[in-house]
C-alpha cells in the first residue's frame, strides 16, 4: 500500500472512473473497449451471439448481441463475464515436456517432433489402433473437420471419441435409432409456439438460463418437468413430476400405452410415416398406470394427467439433457422419447419436437463433422456407399475409410487400462474430473507410455498428468463456427492473441500432419480454417446437415443460419427457422421412422445398508464443467466457492446432521471428504446431490464405470452412497 | 481450492417475515396485480416528476436466481468480486416433492429516510432532488464505515482498495442519459425494473403496511424498492442460510480503541474523586498515564479510518450523527484532560472543578460511543445493555489503574472494581440467557455464536474478569500484583469486546450461499 493510499489521499479514482461508450452508454471507464469484435458465447451450446471488447490487445468486456436470434442481447451470468477466462492464470502458455517429476518448456518444434515420433514408434510397435484420441465438444467445427481426418487418415487410428460421449452421445444414438440420423429436428423458436413442453431431466433455469428466457415468453404453455429433485426449473413448472431416479423410461412408456389405450394417436402419421407401431404397442402393455405409479412414485391421477395434458396439445415439445442421458438406458430413454413424439404427430411441425438440448458450445459440429462415431456429414462407417462417397469427395482410396467404428471414450480407458492403448492424446477436456470413477481413469492415464494434453489451461489435473502440454488457443482467440443445439452455425472469431506461445488447435494439428508427413494428401493448401470450411461445405453436401449454400460472411451477416442450408438457397431463406422431417420423410432406408421398443430397468446401483443414498450429481448456473475456465473467473468463483451436499431435513435428523456441517460421502469406489451440507427440502428422503464441478471435491471418485451399451455414455445420475458427519459447523 | 473468505454473516430481509418482527414486515402483493412477465417494461417513459422518485421493482415470481444482475453490476462499476452491490439471495419453504424456492435480488433501496445518510459524520450521502437515488460521494468520504452499520440492508460496502465505502447508485449515470441500470437490462426474465413512485403515496402505503405493493419496510428508513412475491412462497418460507451464521469482522482498532477510552475515562475520573476524597499524591502519575492511554485509543480510532488523513472532517455532522458527537466529546475530554494533568503537575488552584468537567465529558464520551452501536441493524448491539456494558468497562478498568498506578484508597478501589466486575459477568450471563431466548433470528444466531464457536472465548473472558478484577484485587494490594490484575482485567475487556463485534449478525438483505460471500 502506497503511502498516499495509506493516508487516504488517494482513492484510486482513475481506476473507478466512468465513462462513455458509443454503443454500452455509462460505464466503467475500463471496461470500454477500442473496438468491438462479434463472436458466439463458448460455454454452452444455447449458442449465444455476443461481443468480445477489446482494448489495447486485451479482452476487457463483453456484451450480448441484440440482434443475435437466439438470445437478443441477453447472456447468462458466465457469458457476462467470459472475457475473463482469457485472462486466466492458469492459462496454458509454452509447450512443456516431461523431464522426470517435472515439466520442461520446449521449443513447439521440439514439441511437435517428439509427439509424432512417440506417436511413430507407437504405431510401428503396437498398431495404430494403440493410439487414442479424446476430444471434445469445445473446437470450431473446422478443427473438429481437420482432427478427424487427422486422426483416421493420418495417425491411421479408429479409436477416436470425444468428451461428448459423457453428454449427448445417447441422444445421438437414440436420434439414429429412431430416425436414421442424429440431428435434433425442431428450434428454439419452438419453445415460444408449444402449448405444451415437456422437460425430461432437464434443469434448464441452471445450466441453460437463455433458453429458460425463450421459454417463460411463452404465456400459454403448460411446463411439465419431470425431475427427482425439485430443481430451479421443476419449481417453476405447472407440473412437475418428482419420479424416482431413473425411472423415467417406465413413465414415457406409461403414457405412451395410456395414449395407444385411449385412442389419443396419430393414426395417419403412424401409418404414413413409422413401423413398428403393433411392436410398439406389444412392449407398452405391462407399462400399466399402477405399475408406473409404483416404479415413479408418482400417483396414477398424475401419470393420467400427464398423459392428457401431452395428447391435449396442439403442439408438444419435449426437451431433454443429462437426466435422460447419463444412464445405462439412455438410448432407449430416448427412442422411447421419439416413440412419444412420433405416435403424436407431434415432429417437423412449429412447436412439436423431441429435441435434445446439447452441452457443449460446439458438441454439434463434431457430431456433424467430427470423424468418430460417424464419418462426417452423419455418413455410416458401416455404409458401404457413404463410405464410397466420401473416398471420392477426398479423392482417396476406398479402403482408406474404416469400415466400423473405434472404441469409443469409456472403451479407449479401459484400453488403456489393458494397454492396448499405449499412447493418448486429449484435447480440451480434463478427465481427471468430468469421468465417472476417477480411480480406475488415473489408473488407466498412468498406464499409458505416453500421454498429450493439448489445452487452453495448465495445469489441470489432468494436464497435470501429461508427458507433453500442448498450450492452445481458447474462444476468443481463435476463428471459425459453433453449431448450436437448434443446428444453427454461428461464427466465432479471434478478438485477442493466445497467452505466450499457446496457438490455434488448428494450428497444432496441420503441424502435427507435417511432421507426419501426411499434410500434403489431407490438407493440401490449407492454410486457415476457412479452408477446412470450405472443404466441410462440399463434403456436407446432400447431407442432413447440408452446409454447402453457407459462407463464414452470410453467417456472419445472419447471426448463424440453420442447416439444413444447401447451395443456392435464398439469402432470405437463410434467416428462415427450420425443423427436420416437416415432410415426414426420415433417413431410415425406407424414410419412416421406427418406432422402437425400450425396456424400463432400475439403474445399476441400487441403495443398500452400506450405501443407503442414491448420489445424483448435477451443475450450478455460475460454474462450467471442471471449472477450468469459471474458477479463475473472480465473480463466479465468488458467487460459488465451494461444492455442497444437498441432503433432506428427514434424512439430516437421522444422520444428526446440521446446516453448514461437514460431511464425507462414500460409495464403494471413493470418497469425496468434508462437503459442507445444504439442509433442503428440494430433494428427496432417501436421494442426496453433489455438484461435479470441483477438482478438489471430485464427485466423480464416488460414480461408476457402468455404461450405456449403444451411446457407451456413462451412468452419472445415480449410485450408492452414504453419508458420514466429519465435522460441525459452529 | 478457493479460500473461504472470513465472512460477515448476512441474514435477508426475508427473515423478518419469519421473526414477527413488525418494523420489517414484508407485505405481500396483493391479487389484483395481474402484471406476468414481459408485459411490463424495464424503464419508465419519463422522468420523475415534483413529489416522485424512482425506484426499483424486483419480480420474485420471474427471478430464476442466475445472478447475471451481480456480474452485470460489478462489470459496470468496475467493481471487484469481494464486492457486489447487488445481491441475491434464497428462500425456501414447503416439504418435498411441493418445496418451493425463491430468489431476492437486491441492491440499494433508495430509501426515503436513509439512515446511511442520516449516520454519515462527513454528509458524504445525498439524496438527489429530481430522481431520489440516495448517492455517495468518494471524495467527501472518510471510510469510517459507520453506514454499513447504519443501514439495514447492508448496503454501503466497504473497499479496502479504496479507503471508501461504496454503493449502488441506481447507475445514476446511465438514467440520466435514459438507459437502464445495468442490472435492470442484463435480467433474462426482465424480473428487475425501475419505476416512478409517489413519494407520499408510498409514505402513507408504508405507514399502512397495507397490501397493495409488496413493500419490503425496513425501520424508519422507508425502503422504496417494491418486491412482488411469488404466490408459491410458502408461510415457512426462510432463507437457505439462516442457519449457517459466522463470526463478523472483529475491527480491531475498534475493539482498542473503545475499550481504552473507557478505560481513560475510568481512571481519570478515579484519580479526580481520589483527589476529592482522599487528597491521594499519585494521581498526577495517574493523570498523565491515562491520559496517554486515552491517545493510544484515539489513533487507534483514527487508523480505522480508510482515510485516516481527513480524520478531522468527522466532527462535520454533530448535529444528527452519533459519530460526530463521539469524535467531538473525545477531543474535547482530551483537551480538559490535559489542562487537568498539567493544573494537577503544576499544583495550580482550581483542578477539581476542570477535573470534574474531565468527568463529565468523558462519561458524554462513553455514552456516545454506546450510542453509535444503537443500530437496527445490529440487533445484538441495539439494546441498552451496550451503555452498561460500556461503563461497566470504565467502571472496572479505571479503579484498577488507578489502584495499580497507586492513587486513592486501594481496598475502596478494589471493591468498586470487583463490584462492577461481578455486575458484569452477572450482566454477560443475563444477556446471553436474553439471546438465546430472543424470538428475533438474528439474536438467536448471536447466542448460537456465542454457545458454539466461540465459547471458548466467551469462558476466558469471564475467567480473566475474574481473576483480574475480582481475585486479584480484593486479595492484595500489592502494586506488582495489581499491574498483573489490571492486564489480566483489560484482555478480559478486550476479549469481551471482541465478542461484541465477532457475535453481532447483522440484518441484511440477501442470504449469500453458506455464508460464503462477504458482507
Amino acid at each position: 500500500m502506497s503511502l498516499r493510499r495509506f493516508l487516504g489521499l488517494d482513492t484510486r479514482s482513475e481506476e473507478y472512473a466512468y465513462g462513455h461508450d458509443p454503443v454500452v452508454g455509462y460505464t466503467s471507464a475500463a471496461k470500454i473497449p477500442d473496438r468491438w469484435v462479434a463472436t458466439t458465447c463458448g460455454y454452452c451450446s444455447v449458442g449465444c451471439g455476443m461481443f468480445i471488447g477489446v482494448k489495447n490487445g486485451r479482452a476487457v468486456s463483453v456484451r450480448g448481441n441484440p440482434d443475435h436470434p437466439v438470445n437478443r442481447g441477453m447472456l447468462c451470468p458466465k457469458g457476462l463475464s467470459e472475457h475473463e477466462t482469457l485472462s486466466g492464470r492458469n492459462r496454458a502458455r509454452h509447450p512443456l515436456l516431461r523431464r522426470g517429476r517435472r515439466f520442461e518448456r520446449v521449443t513447439w518444434p521440439e514439441a511437435i517432433r517428439t509427439m509424432a515420433a512417440r506417436f511413430r514408434s507407437v504405431r510401428d510397435q503396437y498398431g495404430a489402433d494403440a493410439i487414442g484420441v479424446i476430444s471434445t465438444g469445445q473446437l470450431v467445427t473446422e478443427e473438429f473437420y481437420t482432427l478427424g481426418k487427422l486422426t483416421q487418415l493420418g495417425l491411421g487410428t479408429r479409436n477416436y471419441d470425444g468428451n461428448t460421449t459423457l453428454c449427448m452421445s445417447t441422444a445421438v444414438a437414440g436420434y439414429k435409432l429412431s430416425f436414421g440420423s442424429d440431428g435434433p429436428p425442431g428450434a428454439y423458436e419452438d419453445l415460444a409456439h408449444a402449448d405444451v413442453v415437456f422437460l425430461v431431466g432437464a434443469n434448464i433455469a441452471d445450466n441453460h438460463p437463455i433458453l429458460w428466457q425463450r421459454l417463460e415468453a411463452n404465456r400459454s404453455k403448460t411446463l411439465i418437468v419431470a425431475d427427482p429433485r425439485v430443481s430451479k426449473t421443476a419449481m417453476l413448472a405447472d407440473l412437475h413430476l418428482p419420479l424416482k431416479p431413473r425411472s423415467d423410461l417406465a413413465l414415457i412408456n406409461g403414457l405412451i400405452r395410456i395414449l395407444i389405450e385411449s385412442g389419443r394417436v396419430d393414426r395417419d402419421y403412424i401409418a404414413s410415416h413409422t413401423t413398428g407401431f403393433n411392436e410398439l404397442c406389444a412392449s407398452v402393455r405391462d407399462y400399466t398406470p399402477e405399475r408406473v405409479s409404483s416404479v415413479t412414485g408418482l400417483s396414477v391421477d398424475v401419470i393420467y394427467r400427464t398423459a392428457s395434458l401431452y395428447a391435449n396439445a396442439r403442439a408438444a415439445f419435449i426437451g431433454w439433457t443429462m437426466g435422460v442421458n447419463h444412464s445405462t438406458k439412455g438410448t432407449e430413454t430416448v427412442t422411447a422419447i421419439n416413440n412419444l413424439a412420433l405416435i403424436t404427430g407431434n415432429i417437423g411441425r412449429v412447436g412439436a419436437s423431441p429435441f435434445s438440448i446439447t452441452g457443449q458450445c460446439n458438441a454439434m459440429g463434431t457430431r456433424e463433422a467430427g470423424f468418430a462415431s460417424s464419418i462426417p456429414g452423419y455418413r455410416k462407417f458401416e455404409d458401404a456407399a457413404d463410405r464410397a462417397d466420401i473416398a471420392r469427395l477426398w479423392n482417396l482410396p476406398v479402403e482408406r475409410i474404416p469400415e466400423s467404428r473405434g472404441l469409443a471414450y469409456p472403451d479407449i480407458i479401459e484400453a488403456a487400462l489393458e494397454k492396448r492403448i499405449r499412447a493418448l492424446w486429449i484435447i480440451a477436456t480434463n478427465p481427471v474430473v468430468s469421468f465417472p470413477n476417477h480411480g480406475v481413469l488415473r489408473q488407466a492415464l498412468e498406464t499409458v507410455e505416453f500421454l498429450v494434453v493439448q489445452d487452453g489451461f495448465h495445469p489441470t489435473p489432468t494436464s497435470e498428468m501429461a508427458h507433453l502440454v500442448l498450450p492452445a488457443a481458447i474462444w476468443g482467440e481463435k476463428e471459425g463456427t459453433y453449431t448450436n443445439s437448434e443446428r444453427r452455425v454461428s461464427k466465432v472469431n479471434r478478438a485477442v492473441d493466445p497467452p505466450g506461445e499457446a496457438r490455434s488447435d488448428f494450428d497444432i494439428f496441420l503441424e502435427l500432419a507435417r511432421e507426419l508427413g501426411f499434410a500434403d494428401e489431407l490438407f493440401a493448401g490449407w492454410t486457415s480454417p476457412a479452408d477446412a470450411f470450405e472443404e466441410w461445405r462440399r463434403v456436407s453436401a446432400g447431407r442432413l446437415c447440408d452446409y454447402s449454400g453457407m459462407t463464414w460472411d452470410l453467417i456472419e451477416r445472419q447471426g448463424g443460419i440453420q442447416w439444413p442450408y444447401e447451395e443456392g438457397a435464398s439469402e432470405d431463406a437463410a434467416g428462415e427457422t427450420r425443423r427436420l422431417y416437416g415432410d415426414g420423410c426420415f433417413r431410415t432406408p425406407g424414410g419412416k421412422a421406427r418406432l422402437l421398443p425400450a425396456e424400463w430397468e432400475p439403474f445399476p446401483e441400487p441403495p443398500t445398508d452400506a450405501f443407503p443414498f442414491v448420489l445424483n450429481t448435477g451443475r450450478t448456473v455460475e460454474h462450467w464443467h471442471t471449472r477450468t475456465k469459471t474458477a479463475h473467473v473472480p465473480i463466479l468463483d465468488r458467487l460459488s466457492p465451494n461444492p455442497w451436499l444437498e441432503i433432506n431435513p428427514r434424512d439430516a435428523r437421522v444422520l444428526r446432521i446440521r446446516p453448514a456441517d461437514r460431511v464425507d460421502v462414500v460409495s464403494q469406489r471413493g470418497r469425496v471428504s468434508n462437503l459442507q451440507v445444504r439442509i433442503t427440502e428440494t430433494i428427496a428422503p432417501g436421494q442426496v446431490f453433489v455438484p461435479f464441478h470441483w477438482a478438489a471435491f471430485n464427485a466423480n471418485t464416488l460414480t461408476q464405470s457402468a455404461y450405456d451399451p449403444i451411446s457407451r455414455e456413462p451412468n452419472f445420475k445415480q449410485c450408492a452412497v452414504r453419508v458420514e458427519k466429519t465435522g460441525t459447523h459452529d | 481450492m478457493p479460500v473461504e473468505t472470513a465472512a460477515t454473516t448476512v441474514l435477508p430481509l426475508m427473515a423478518r417475515v419469519s421473526t414477527g418482527d413488525s418494523r420489517f414486515l414484508l407485505a405481500s402483493s396483493a391479487p389484483a396485480q395481474a402484471e406476468t412477465a414481459g408485459d411490463v417494461p424495464r424503464m419508465p417513459s419519463r422522468r420523475p416528476g415534483a413529489g416522485e422518485q424512482y425506484r426499483f421493482h424486483v419480480d420474485m415470481r420471474k427471478c430464476i436466481g442466475c445472478k447475471c444482475c451481480v456480474v452485470a453490476c460489478n462489470e459496470q462499476n468496475g467493481n471487484p468480486a469481494a464486492i457486489t452491490w447487488r445481491r441475491v439471495g434464497e428462500i425456501e419453504g414447503g416439504f418435498f416433492p411441493t418445496a418451493h424456492r425463491s430468489y431476492v435480488s437486491m441492491s440499494c433501496n433508495h430509501c426515503l429516510n436513509p439512515t446511511c445518510l442520516s449516520g454519515c459524520p462527513v454528509d458524504a450521502f445525498a439524496q438527489d432532488r429530481d430522481t431520489g437515488i440516495v448517492l455517495h460521494s468518494v471524495d467527501a468520504c472518510i471510510g469510517c464505515q459507520y453506514c454499513t452499520w447504519n443501514c439495514s440492508y447492508g448496503v454501503p460496502q466497504f473497499n479496502p482498495e479504496r479507503g471508501v465505502v461504496g454503493k449502488c447508485d441506481m447507475c445514476h449515470g446511465r438514467l440520466a442519459q435514459g438507459q437502464a441500470p445495468a442490472c435492470v437490462s442484463a435480467c433474462p426474465s426482465g424480473a428487475i425494473q425501475i419505476e416512478i413512485v409517489n413519494v407520499d403515496a408510498w409514505r402513507r402505503a408504508v405507514a399502512r403496511a397495507a397490501p397493495v405493493s409488496g413493500a419490503p419496510s425496513a425501520d424508519t428508513s422507508l425502503a422504496t424498492t417494491r418486491l412482488t412475491l411469488p404466490s408459491t412462497l410458502t408461510p415457512d418460507a426462510r432463507p437457505t442460510d439462516i442457519t449457517a451464521v459466522v463470526p463478523s469482522e472483529p475491527h480491531w482498532s475498534l475493539i482498542l480503541m473503545t475499550v481504552l477510552t473507557q478505560l481513560s475515562v475510568g481512571a481519570l475520573t478515579t484519580v479526580w474523586l481520589s483527589q476529592l476524597l482522599w487528597q491521594s499524591r499519585h494521581v498526577v502519575a495517574a493523570a498523565l498515564s491515562s491520559l496517554a492511554v486515552g491517545l493510544v485509543a484515539f489513533a487507534a480510532a483514527t487508523l480505522h479510518l480508510g482515510r485516516p488523513i481527513y480524520a478531522y472532517r468527522a466532527v462535520k455532522m454533530w448535529k444528527r450523527s452519533w459519530l460526530s458527537r463521539e469524535v467531538l466529546l473525545f477531543a474535547g475530554f482530551s483537551i480538559v484532560a490535559c489542562a487537568y494533568a498539567g493544573m494537577l503537575w503544576r499544583g495550580l488552584p482550581g483542578s477539581a472543578v476542570v477535573g470534574a468537567v474531565t468527568a463529565v465529558l468523558g462519561a458524554a464520551g462513553v455514552t456516545a460511543s454506546a450510542c453509535i452501536y444503537r443500530v437496527p441493524s445490529r440487533p445484538s448491539w441495539n439494546t441498552p445493555f451496550t451503555l452498561v456494558q460500556f461503563n461497566l468497562t470504565a467502571a472496572t478498568l479505571g479503579p484498577l489503574f488507578a489502584a495499580a498506578t497507586d492513587v486513592g484508597n486501594p481496598r475502596w478501589l478494589a471493591v468498586v472494581t470487583s463490584s462492577a466486575a461481578a455486575v458484569a459477568i452477572v450482566v454477560l450471563a443475563l444477556r446471553f440467557f436474553r439471546l438465546s431466548a430472543s424470538p428475533v433470528a438474528e439474536l438467536q444466531a448471536s447466542a448460537r455464536l456465542l454457545a458454539t464457536q466461540l465459547r471458548p472465548r466467551l469462558v476466558a473472558r469471564g475467567a480473566l474478569l475474574a481473576a483480574g478484577a475480582i481475585a486479584v484485587p480484593l486479595f492484595t494490594s500489592n502494586r506488582a500484583a495489581l499491574i498483573v490484575a489490571l492486564a489480566l482485567a483489560t484482555a478480559a475487556e478486550i476479549t469481551g469486546r471482541y465478542l461484541f463485534f465477532v457475535s453481532a449478525v447483522p440484518k441484511h438483505m440477501t442470504a449469500p450461499y453458506l455464508g460464503a460471500e462477504a458482507a
